[in-house]
């Protein structure tokens, strides 16, 4: 006599009550109505592809280019001829701040290719090969662990952060570890699983079995922990280049904008406040993203967000 | 974003279900101490060329007009800037174990451990406090959550956390500082300084330390009230607190015996490795409201090109890191009675 | 057979959820009598476990429940749960399917027990009541109870865990012990040690048991009494015999048939009931078996009284009476 288990006494329970004779369906699209669902993640993907849109746009809704020095407009607040003001050599910071933000998602850009390159890569050789394999990354990765990695950052930063597409891959060095850690666990928990050994019972080999079996049910948290990652990339170049230890004018950054504006603080906060005021945008709706898809990619998820 | 952690917490180097004989426990930690030596002395050779490559500290003579021959030969002397750089590692890590960590050139070169100790004290001073208060209302606002679930104060909860996490540390002082600017500019208050350490009295001290503080354990708090939100909610939800209930115990003893219990277990250890970022974080804090600490002292030593101040900063905070981490082992060890025995 | 020492009149169990209101339990009436044993058998979404845990009170806030239970003269439905928590545990005690994850893993089982002991007879000191598990753990059969009593649950194996459950329910002793699935998540030899202990627990202090389970086998076994539950309703209730071998209803026909029978009709071919449980969201219009019962007809779409077929024995179907008569020799487990 075998069911679905349902355990009514879990309260609100929608994945599962669908579950009890509703329609199948197949995981992927379980997977997407739950994350549009959740209407957190929803805004913080429309927030995101917004920002993205405009820091392309940014330039064409302005007249002002980057360098454009009008000495008679310097030094203001925000207005309507200039949306965020102008600095203090007359200069536009729309078009700046905007040009910042470009930076700043294509280094976030840079950090999850190649970070998921590296992590992937690493953590599935390390889940599924086990043993020495495991060893190895896992020394590894405890190794770039002893020393604090802001620290590490920092240090590195001066030298190999200077650069936009340099300061990407720096970050990377470090933030692999994390998409390693989450395709480790998946491989290693789902290597003995009884599907897994089912097709090797049917004479499916390593490469085969990788593919086809686990690398789909990697995909998931795998995703999950880039959207993080890209948030936290973007988070820590903006703090290096606030430090002076990344990304160097005049190529501009969120970052950097704030450092040289921080001195104004008391007469015009909007330069800092704008730029950071960008970053946490960009932060919370990755945010929210990649809790959403957690959520949705569980099928056992039990919370209904509002 | 936490300043120092970014959530990349080293997973323990050995594995968990070995015991030897009468005390697990030391025998554990002994060993684990024994792998991590290593690892830390190649990193510290990695940091050590990595120092040595932000830049020559010759370059710094370049603009000194004052300076001559005896200030170049100085450097070379100081540095061995003429040997390879595994043999200018080792003669530092062997200066450093005996309590010798050198000059610091950008201070006057007086000894570096002078330096490090006292900025290590600063850092404490805001540390130490931002990690109390973390503690408490990260466990606080976790437990409440977790019986409150989906409450209005539960979505607040979950809202602060959320922007503790997103926000970079600095961003979070900067806006705190303009707070601050705002409120002396507009209603002629001034709770709190935004920039350096006043230690004339406790009440200028705490009115200094109480803003970068608070940006400290924010960051903190957002990151440990999320994970926390969840831990709680899942023990809250599990077998055993049914059987507890169904047994007729009280709600009160229920939640405080043994959910909390339970609780703390994922709790503890998150705080000993929580407060290794917290100094980590430290970094950009002091920056940000000039507090005089040992992450602002590393800062400048990097740009100033001081390599023996650079290595005690690193050397220092590198060694709290692994000491916390150690701490987090042994009590997760310590508390759940699984761990012991398997 | 003796009083009842709980009636349970009208019980209706809902909780709202975005995809609908789940009807878990619906109207529901039944009694349970002193030191007898009563079954409650259905598939997983049949009601069973939810109205066991309303009238413990452990459903989680969002449940609505409606309805009456009447034990030792008051309601426990209408009880607050300041009123309960002296019931639970004391006069009512319940044990649960996971003895693996009913136990804090972070106390000892002697105090876990010593627990249940102290809430309800605080005048005992806490050496006391540790002494008293240590006793119940004797009495459920656990070897050196003294020592065990000091260890962990994941120094149990799984029958030792669910016997320590046992002993932590009879703490008080209990005139009613609601056991839910307390067999399933163990070896059948195990499962026999089991239903052993309980068994002789309950002679030892005339306790009821309430046992809910889809284990058939165990209903054959222990109870005196059976309802069996479908779509959140009581189909059939009756004594174990009625409903093993004069079953008047098509559903619990249908589970006996699907039945797997070692001995001389090992050839036959297992009959499955054709389609699947009925959406707690969703029930069909009528009787919730309608859409899968051969014999279906138009007045199904009312929902069946539960009437009385023979003495003792109650089935919910229009067609009781036209049913074919069973073949008596081996059917049931």
């Amino acid at each position: 006599m075998t069911a679905t288990e349902t355990d009514p006494t879990d309260g609100p329970d929608v994945a599962q009550a669908e579950g009890i004779g509703g329609q199948s369906k197949s995981f992927g699209r379980q997977t997407m109505e739950n994350f549009l669902r959740h209407k957190l993640a929803l805004a913080g993907l429309v927030i995101f592809v917004m920002i993205v849109v405009v820091t392309f746009l940014a330039p064409r809704l302005t007249s002002y280019s980057y360098d454009e020095i009008n000495a008679a407009d310097r030094a203001q607040g925000p207005s309507v001829d200039h949306l965020f003001g102008t600095d203090e050599l007359g200069r536009d910071l729309w078009v700046r701040i905007w040009d910042g933000t470009y930076q700043s998602l294509r280094i976030a850009l840079v950090v999850a290719l190649v970070s998921t390159g590296i992590g992937g890569f690493l953590g599935a050789m390390a889940g599924y090969f086990g043993r020495w394999t495991d060893v190895l990354v896992t020394q590894l990765i405890n190794l770039l662990l002893v020393v604090p990695g802001i620290v590490v950052l920092a240090v590195a930063g001066i030298k190999w952060g200077s650069k936009p597409f340099t300061m990407g891959v720096l970050l990377a060095c470090l933030l692999w570890i994390r998409i390693a850690r989450v395709v480790r666990a998946q491989f290693l928990s789902l290597k003995e699983s009884e599907y897994v050994q089912a097709a090797r019972a049917l004479g499916a080999g390593s490469p085969r079995i990788i593919v086809r079996h686990l690398l789909p049910a990697v995909m998931g948290p795998m995703l999950v922990e880039v959207t993080l990652v890209a948030s936290l990339a973007i988070g820590l170049e903006a703090t290096l280049s606030f430090l002076g230890l990344g990304v160097q004018p005049p190529v501009p950054t969120l970052g950097n904008i704030i450092n040289e504006f921080k001195g104004a603080l008391d007469s015009r906060p909007s330069r800092v406040l704008i730029p950071g005021g960008i970053l946490v945008t960009i932060a919370l709706s990755l945010n929210f993203i990649g809790d959403g898809l957690r959520d949705a990619l569980d099928p056992k998820s039990k919370k209904v967000r509002a | 974003m936490r300043g120092g952690g970014f959530g990349l917490l080293p997973a323990p180097l050995v594995p968990l279900d070995v015991s030897l004989g009468e005390s697990p426990v030391f025998a554990y930690a002994a060993r684990r101490l024994l792998a991590t030596v290593p690892l830390f002395l190649l990193a510290t050779l990695a940091v050590f060329w990595l120092v040595n490559e932000v830049g020559d500290p010759r370059d710094r003579l370049a603009t000194c007009s004052t300076c001559d021959q005896s200030a170049y030969d100085h450097l070379v002397e100081l540095y061995q800037l003429e040997d390879p750089i595994v043999v200018r590692w080792g003669n530092w890590l062997g200066a450093a174990v005996t309590g010798d960590m050198g000059e610091a050139i950008s201070q006057g070169n007086e000894p570096v451990m002078g330096i490090v100790r006292e900025r290590a004290k600063n850092t404490a001073l805001i540390a130490i406090p931002a990690f109390l208060l973390t503690v408490v209302v990260a466990l606080g606002m976790s437990v409440w959550s977790a019986i409150r679930q989906y409450s209005a104060s539960d979505y607040l909860i979950t809202g602060v956390s959320f922007i503790g996490i997103a926000i970079p540390t600095f961003v979070l002082g900067l806006a705190l500082q303009t707070l601050m600017l705002w409120s002396l500019k507009y209603w002629d208050l001034k709770p709190f300084y935004v920039s350096g350490m006043r230690d004339d009295s406790l009440l200028e001290f705490f009115r200094s330390a109480a803003m970068p503080a608070f940006t400290l354990a924010f960051i903190s708090i957002g990151a440990e009230a999320r994970f926390g939100r969840a831990a709680m909610l899942e023990v809250v939800g599990s077998d055993y607190i049914r059987t507890a209930r169904a047994k007729g115990l009280a709600e009160r003893t229920v939640i405080m015996k043994h959910a909390l219990r339970n609780g703390l277990v994922t709790f503890v250890t998150v705080w000993a490795l929580d407060f290794a970022a917290l100094v980590g974080g430290a970094l950009i804090t002091e920056t940000v409201f000039n507090w005089p600490g040992l992450g602002r002292l590393l800062i400048g030593s990097l740009f100033a090109q001081d390599i023996h101040l650079a290595m005690a900063a690193i050397f220092f905070i590198s060694g709290l890191a692994i000491v916390c981490n150690l701490l987090a082992d042994l009590l997760y060890g310590v508390i759940d009675p699984r761990i012991r025995f398997d | 057979m003796s009083e009842p020492i709980i009636t349970v009149d009208g019980l209706s169990v809902a909780f709202p959820t975005p995809v609908g209101t789940v009807r878990a339990v619906n109207d529901v009436s039944f009694d349970v009598r002193g030191g007898e044993t009563l079954a409650v058998v259905g598939e997983s979404g049949s009601g069973k476990s939810v109205s066991a845990l309303a009238l413990m009170g452990l459903l989680p806030d969002t449940a609505q429940v409606s309805g009456s239970a009447m034990f030792g003269g008051q309601d426990l439905l209408a009880m607050s749960q300041r009123e309960l928590r002296s019931i639970r545990g004391g006069e009512i005690a319940m044990i649960f399917q996971d003895p693996m994850t009913a136990m804090n893993p972070l106390f000892s089982v002697g105090n876990q027990i010593a627990e249940a002991v102290s809430v309800h007879q605080p005048d005992r000191t806490k050496d006391e009541a540790f002494g008293r598990a240590i006793d119940l753990l004797d009495i459920v059969g656990v070897p050196e109870p003294a020592r065990r009593a000091r260890q962990y649950p994941h120094e149990f194996s799984g029958g030792m865990r669910q016997r320590a459950m046992i002993a932590m329910a009879m703490a008080n002793d209990p005139m009613l012990l609601i056991a839910d699935e307390p067999t399933t998540a163990l070896d059948v030899t195990i499962q026999a040690q089991v239903v052993e202990v309980m068994q002789a627990a309950q002679e030892a202090t005339g306790a009821a048991i309430m046992m809910i389970t889809h284990d058939l086998g165990l209903v054959a076994g222990l109870a005196d009494r059976v309802q069996v539950m479908y779509g959140g309703r009581i189909v059939e209730a009756g004594s174990t015999d009625d409903i093993f071998y004069r079953s008047l209803n098509p559903y619990t026909r249908g589970l006996m048939r699907s039945i797997p029978q070692l001995g001389p009709r090992r050839a036959d071919r297992l009959v499955p009931i054709a389609g699947t449980p009925p959406s707690l969201v969703n029930l069909p219009q009528g009787c919730a078996f309608n859409p899968r019962c051969e014999y279906r007809t138009d007045i199904c779409d009312e929902v069946p009284d539960l009437a009385t077929v023979a003495p003792g024995h109650q089935s919910r179907c229009h067609h009781s009476a036209d049913l074919e008569p069973l073949e008596t020799a081996g059917q049931g487990a």
